[in-house]
């Protein structure tokens, strides 16, 4: 084992009480950073779930929607002028808006109507765990999320309700779809969406566009943008991307989840520096022997740095271990922690950045030490 | 290693200490010179200049025929991990590191690491007669065996030179003459010189040449002969 590594090793759990005190501050710091991280990378997903799930090409969109849960209309006959572009297969209407929920026992919650041409499949439930997408075709059904049940006050499969004074009736429970605005997500046929979200029959919120075989998509687009007025023609990414940057930016949300993130960096930073630093002042007589035997600078820089690495390495595990408890506890929520494993790689990569940063105030004690105390100490 | 009328001011304004006053000695190879004075006469002084960790304010000192002014601090921290070794009053062993491993360390900073590296170390302990505490840790060593193991680190290297401040001073008298003894053994070599700091006059008798330093002057140089003499009538008045 190299002497240096030795070394730092050595000079790091000497002082254990002082580990303990430097891990804790790492975890503590990563942890923070890998939370707020992982809230925006699951916010991120949640909020562009519904564009992520749906089976389409191109998105025609009104101009100017921010966000999937823009409740703007397009109306019907662009769907026509849509379907009479060369290599545009299908232009399926879709209804999203929220409505009143009222459950058997009478009080009422609101909720998310999402309607969809169900033959086309454009934007259908998924992770369906009890009755079938095809049951939705039938008078008054909906698909809501079983983890919604106490909300909707419903039991499950075949339970009744009212949706703005009409009757519906569960065909089909789904698993894992929440909403991030907490609002239960209720899919139905587009029809039936636009009798409970009143939403006029000529009108819906969005088109999804899907291009014959042996087109190409951005041909289409190009066609469909300069045919169309008063819409946007997305790609199902652009879309995700816009919706993402509304919610997350345009709210301040993910700005206030970046600044958690940095303060997790400034704190953790400062408690390993501060560690880090008291750890070098208490061996600057090792330090000075070392420097007087003639060592180079370099050398001893690599024994701080090795200590600031092994600080990273065992913060980072602890926190990795942390982290992937979080990430299981929140794995069901409505905000689940997403961590990825770029942001697992990023996130240990920050750790090191961060130790060998701390550790320049312990390495400028060492450059102005003097080699000659050795002889009056 | 030879001095050439050496100064050295220490300190600013009217706090300041003119400690070396123009000193010039030479060490020879094969030959242990003490270096004798009081406290305050500018012993460690001379001596942090002699180990390349002081610059002189004025005059020369050469390391195997190099001048060493105008050198930088890595320059010098070169010529001390090559030419010099150290062995210290309070030993300044790594207490986390086996006696082993602190020997070993004076060859890793000189970037020698290949698998001799612990075999050398552990010969040079065998030399001051610690082959059986290699494994040992400074604290379940005596302070004499604490310093053999860092009479160990200065010469695992093969310094031309070695500089020991007052080696014994922390050491019963039995374990004194011990160091004392491994010192002269080490000075046999004669492409080795050996220079002892001490104000303790029983260290005389082991030594080859006798240096007083008084107030920043070097007053006398002895014989061991002559010192002994000296010695002699002083203690018979």
């Amino acid at each position: 084992m190299p002497l240096v590594f030795t070394l730092a090793f050595r000079n790091l759990f000497h002082d254990r009480l002082r580990l303990v005190a430097t891990v804790i501050g790492i975890v503590f710091s990563i942890v923070l950073v890998m939370v707020q991280m992982g809230l925006y990378l699951g916010f991120g997903q949640m909020v562009t779930t519904m564009i992520d799930h749906t089976s389409a090409d191109l998105w025609i969109v009104p101009t100017g929607t921010k966000c999937f849960e823009d409740p703007s209309l397009l109306d019907t006959r662009q769907r026509s002028r849509a379907l009479a572009v060369g290599g545009v297969a299908e232009a399926i209407p879709v209804v999203i808006g929220f409505a009143d929920w009222r459950t058997p026992g009478g009080s009422s919650t609101p909720v998310f109507v999402v309607g969809s041409d169900l033959r086309s499949g454009g934007l259908k439930p998924w992770n369906v765990v009890e009755g079938r997408v095809e049951s939705l075709s039938t008078p008054n059904a909906v698909a809501i999320d079983r983890s919604y049940f106490d909300r909707l006050g419903v039991s499950g499969l075949g339970a009744r309700a009212e949706i703005r004074q009409q009757s519906v009736r569960v065909a089909a429970v789904t698993s894992g779809i929440r909403s991030f605005t907490t609002t239960p997500y209720v899919f139905m046929d587009v029809d039936r969406a636009r009798a409970h979200t009143g939403v006029p029959s000529n009108k819906a919120t969005y088109f999804l566009v899907r291009v014959a075989q042996g087109n190409s998509v951005d041909a289409v687009r190009q066609r469909l943008s300069s045919t169309l007025s008063d819409v946007e023609v997305l790609t199902p990414a652009e879309f995700s991307d816009r919706s993402r940057a509304f919610w997350l930016f345009g709210t301040g949300a993910g700005a206030a989840l970046f600044a958690g993130a940095l303060l997790g960096v400034i704190v953790g930073t400062i408690i390993v520096a501060q560690t880090l630093y008291s750890s070098t002042k208490e061996h600057l007589n090792e330090f000075a022997t070392l420097r007087a035997i003639g060592s180079s600078r370099k050398y001893i820089y690599k024994v701080i740095i090795c200590q600031a690495l092994l600080n990273a390495v065992i913060g980072f595990g602890l926190a990795a271990m942390v982290g992937a408890l979080v990430v299981h506890l929140t794995a069901s929520t409505a905000l689940p922690i997403v961590i990825t494993p770029a942001l697992g790689i990023a996130l240990f990569l920050l750790t090191i950045v961060m130790c060998v940063a701390s550790a320049i105030a312990a390495i400028m004690k060492v450059t102005r030490i003097d080699p000659a105390v050795v002889f009056t100490r | 290693m030879e001095a050439i009328n050496v100064a050295k001011v220490l300190g600013d304004g009217p706090a300041q200490v003119r400690a070396l006053k123009g000193v010039s000695l030479s060490l020879r190879g094969g030959e242990l010179t003490l270096l004798m004075g009081p406290s305050g006469s500018g012993k460690t002084t001379l001596l942090s200049i002699l180990g390349c960790m002081l610059t002189p304010t004025e005059g020369t000192v050469h390391v195997c025929g190099n001048c060493v002014s105008g050198h930088g601090a890595e320059d010098l921290a070169k010529l001390r991990r090559n030419q010099i070794g150290f062995v210290f009053q309070s030993y300044h062993l790594f207490p986390t590191l086996t006696a082993a491993d602190n020997v070993r360390l004076a060859l890793d900073v000189r970037s020698t690491r290949d698998k001799h590296a612990m075999t050398k170390a552990n010969e040079a302990l065998a030399k001051v007669g610690l082959a059986h505490k290699t494994k040992s840790y400074p604290r379940q060593l005596s302070g004499g065996e604490q310093q053999r193991v860092a009479i160990a680190r200065a010469v695992v290297g093969n310094p031309s030179v070695i500089l020991a401040d007052e080696p014994t001073a922390a050491l019963d008298s039995e374990n004194g003459k011990a160091i004392m003894k491994l010192l002269v053994e080490i000075a046999k070599d004669a492409d080795r010189g050996v220079l002892v700091v001490t104000h303790d006059p029983r260290l005389v008798p082991y030594a080859d040449r006798i240096i007083h330093i008084e107030d920043g002057n070097i007053v006398r140089e002895q014989s061991r002969e002559g010192a002994t003499q000296l010695q002699d009538i002083l203690e018979r008045a």
